[in-house]
């Protein structure tokens, strides 16, 4: 059993430094708080770092309208009513702070910069201070501070109108605050605890990226069954006063109307809510102090031998393309199986393609009440896959890690890893197109035969011309990217950019000659101009590759240590 | 005369200002199994790195069982076999894939690749974590899996940087034994390591380099008839070692650390 409360009683007969009392509580806090800063003003040394503080400088000072407006809008929502005599409603004021306090954390989880708080265990940190200090960094968080700030105007929208109540909803509002930060460093602990398992933490991204995609339905769905959910709604309501934040505006409003017996009932519900909270916090903080480990710990299952290659066999199921590509492309379908949210981002696609069928295309009510024909849907949804399937080609290196140096080992030419890779984007954007392509036929119809043909010719020019000027991008503006991983997974800007130029100039390209077609009455013309220009894309995309090869020697030294870093 | 498999003539690489590694010979007959020693940073990595192909020297040349590496690299890369520095494994493979897939970038057929992969993975003492990631592995099985993707097509040389670090002490005896017979074979192996016990027992031949020059090569008596010592005792690498790269370097005085000893 640990003693929790034991600061450093291991030494205390060595030397005459391990003696000395340990930092007080305030010293503690000022030590973690002079680390973060320094780790901060370290990081700026990096470049790139540079350019994250500036987008968060550009990022924050958006962030600081939202947050003036909202403070506007809070101190004159409390202001009206304390004004019209509405205080049953400050529990709603309250609920609000409590949705943004408890979801905005969680939704930032994967992609803000995480200070690992745990590291600071293996310093002689009393357990007192490590729960203090977990609480104090509770505070420190943005979405907390934004609550914060719209407590305070919700306390000055009561100071203006009704100033007797004021320190009713200042106590409300520290209690309130302590709940939060609470149930914050709680929740945040239990996050810690389940993204600690690597598939895990690609699960639940998965699952956050298919919410926001699903959150493209909601629209539609509540034009079919919006009086069912408003109903759904309503049965719930009745149940928010066993929440916190009915308690802090019961407390609040009980308290201005003077019937102290019932605010002092309110207020020990809201404090019997931080008390729970507070031990449940206590304790899983307790599990961390006495040493949780939270990494991959279990050792994975002994299994036997010969299951070990059960779903291998020798037969060679690509033997009909060189060894090497091969290799390459076996190696890009394990990648991409094991990468959770890459593969089920291959779900999007066809699913957004599902959604601007149901809200764009046909002869429906809607945003276009005359719906797209098919003639103009067809060419637009096969853009909009080509500009999808083919944007994780400008950074192919991406996931490779120190894998990087394999293929450098290798007696290999880089034109065959060029190849095993493009093959199997080939390969996904043709699943991919041949699915889609069917859904598009079953809900909104296929075009003409000649505006099909052109369509699937200009796949295939734009599918190769962005493919080569890809795998010059790759080799030239790499940028690494980790596995279950969201924050700072972004392609280099220099890729972004030439991806979107690249892009914009083919669309450009690629529509102008769909219209030649109808501006001269020549029905085939698109189709046999795209057929000329695939085949040079595809004949200037393997004359590239020698070239590429040459790149890739130049620049494997920058290759290795960015993507090996 | 024997055959030379590892030879450079005045290799350099210069970053910036820093020249890592200033006008190095070196001469490795095959066979051998060779040391290549140094303090930190002193450019043995970057040597290594020179001498695989992942890093262009910006002068001097490289011969490998004389194929000029600049001219013919592909051919010289068939012929060797690398456990690099961050040992470039692909994380999210399966040991088995992994070397599946190495084996074939070799030009290994597939029936060949398994039974060799098959064969390794048992040696190595990984055969029954085979389904697990490589990302989930220890420091120590990541090298042995390193150290089984360098020897999977039968190498000729063999460029080994830190081998044993982290690998449990029953597997790095079975892997010196292992080294031990493939030089008897003719195979070269060129090894860093800072730990001087394995580079004594192991090596016939040492190398030592010194901010980025090289200041000793030979065998080890060679070595210890250059270093003068007291008579009747032999010295160890260790004491050639700190002779030589200690000449002329202060050595950090312990005394100074007063409160600490």
């Amino acid at each position: 059993m640990v003693d929790l409360n034991a600061e450093s009683s291991v030494n205390r007969d060595q030397g005459e430094t391990d003696r000395r009392p340990l930092p007080s509580l305030i010293e503690q806090l000022r030590l973690v708080a002079w680390l973060r800063l320094r780790s901060l003003r370290n990081g700026l040394r990096n470049k790139n770092r540079r350019m994250d503080l500036l987008g968060i400088v550009v990022s924050g000072l958006f962030s600081s309208l939202l947050v003036i407006g909202v403070t506007i809008g809070l101190f004159a929502a409390t202001k009206y009513i304390f004004d019209e005599h509405q205080q049953p409603y400050l529990g709603l004021l309250f609920l609000g702070l409590l949705i943004w306090w408890q979801l905005f954390p969680i939704l930032l989880a994967g992609f803000a910069a995480q200070f690992s708080f745990r590291s600071l265990l293996r310093f002689p940190l009393s357990f007192s201070a490590f729960y203090v200090v977990g609480l104090v960094y509770g505070l420190a968080d943005a979405a907390a501070i934004a609550a914060v700030i719209w407590m305070g105007a919700m306390i000055a929208g009561t100071l203006a109108s009704q100033p007797g109540a004021a320190p009713a909803m200042l106590l409300a509002c520290v209690l309130f605050a302590a709940l939060n930060i609470t149930v914050e460093r709680l929740l945040g602990a239990w996050l810690e605890k389940i993204l600690s398992k690597r598939r895990a933490k690609e699960v639940m991204f998965t699952i956050f990226v298919l919410s926001m995609v699903s959150l493209q339905f909601l629209n539609p769905v509540l034009q079919k069954h919006g009086a069912e959910v408003k109903a759904g709604i309503q049965r719930v309501l009745p149940y928010l006063w066993l929440l916190p934040s009915a308690f802090a505006g019961s407390f609040v409003a009980k308290a201005s109307a003077e019937q102290w017996g019932a605010a002092l009932l309110q207020l020990a519900g809201l404090a019997m809510y931080v008390v729970l909270f507070s031990l449940l916090l206590w304790h899983r903080y307790a599990q961390l102090y006495s040493g949780e480990e939270l990494s991959e710990g279990t050792a994975p299952e002994r299994r036997a031998k010969a299951e070990a290659s059960d779903d291998l066999d020798d037969r060679d199921s690509l033997g009909f393309l060189p060894p090497q590509i091969g290799a390459v492309f076996r190696k890009e379908i394990n990648y991409l199986k094991r990468n959770t949210f890459l593969f089920f981002s291959l779900l999007i696609p066809p699913l957004m393609v599902f959604f601007f069928s149901m809200q764009f295309a046909g002869t429906r009510s809607g945003p276009f009440k005359q719906g797209i024909t098919p003639e103009r849907f067809f060419p637009g949804m096969m853009a909009y896959l080509v500009l999808m399937l083919v944007a994780p080609s400008y950074n192919s290196f991406a996931h490779e890690s120190r894998g990087i140096q394999t293929y450098f080992m290798s007696p290999v030419r880089f034109r065959e890893i060029l190849l095993g890779k493009n093959l199997m984007t080939m390969v996904i954007v043709l699943i991919e197109l041949s699915f889609c392509v069917m859904l598009v036929g079953f809900r909104v119809g296929f075009p003409s035969t000649p505006v099909t043909v052109a369509t699937l010719m200009a796949v295939a020019f734009s599918v190769v011309s962005q493919l080569t000027i890809a795998n010059w991008s790759s080799i030239r503006f790499p940028k690494r990217m980790d596995f279950g991983k969201m924050q700072g997974q972004r392609n280099s800007g220099m890729s972004v950019l030439l991806m979107f130029g690249v892009q914009l100039v083919l669309a450009g390209i690629s529509a102008l000659i769909l219209l030649s077609g109808r501006w001269l009455d020549s029905p085939w013309l698109p189709a046999e101009v795209f057929t000329v220009l695939a085949a040079a894309a595809v004949a200037g995309y393997f004359a590239s590759l020698d070239s590429l090869t040459e790149l890739a020697e130049k620049k494997k030294e920058t290759l290795i240590e960015t993507l090996c870093r | 005369m024997p055959e030379i498999a590892i030879a450079t003539e005045k290799l350099t690489r210069r970053f910036g200002e820093l020249t890592a590694v200033d006008n190095v010979d070196l001469q490795v007959e095959a066979g051998q199994f060779f040391g290549f020693l140094g303090p930190n940073g002193a450019g043995k990595s970057t040597t290594i790195k020179m001498l695989t192909g992942l890093l262009v020297p910006t002068a001097g040349r490289v011969s490998l069982l004389g194929i000029d590496f600049a001219r013919h690299p592909v051919e010289v890369k068939r012929q060797i076999g690398v456990v690099p520095e961050g040992m470039g494994l692909f994380e999210r493979l399966t040991a088995p894939e992994y070397l599946e897939f190495v084996g074939r970038m070799y030009g290994l057929d597939k029936p060949t690749t398994r039974k060799r992969s098959d064969e390794l993975l048992e040696f190595m003492q990984l055969a029954d974590r085979s389904r697990t990631l490589i990302a989930d592995y220890s420091h120590g099985m990541q090298k042995k899996l390193a150290l089984a993707a360098a020897v999977i097509h039968g190498p000729r040389i063999l460029f080994l940087d830190e081998p044993f670090e982290g690998v449990d002490a029953l597997a790095a005896g079975a892997l010196k034994e292992l080294l031990g017979r493939m030089t008897e074979r003719g195979v070269t192996i060129f090894l860093t390591s800072h730990v001087l016990e394995i580079v004594e027992r192991l090596c016939s031949h040492v190398a030592i380099i010194k901010r980025g020059r090289l200041v000793a090569q030979g065998s080890m008596e060679q070595l210890r008839a250059g270093v003068p010592n007291i008579e009747g005792e032999t010295l160890t690498l260790e004491d050639i070692f700190l002779s030589v790269v200690g000449e002329g370097t202060e050595r950090p005085q312990v005394e100074e650390l007063t409160w600490l000893t």
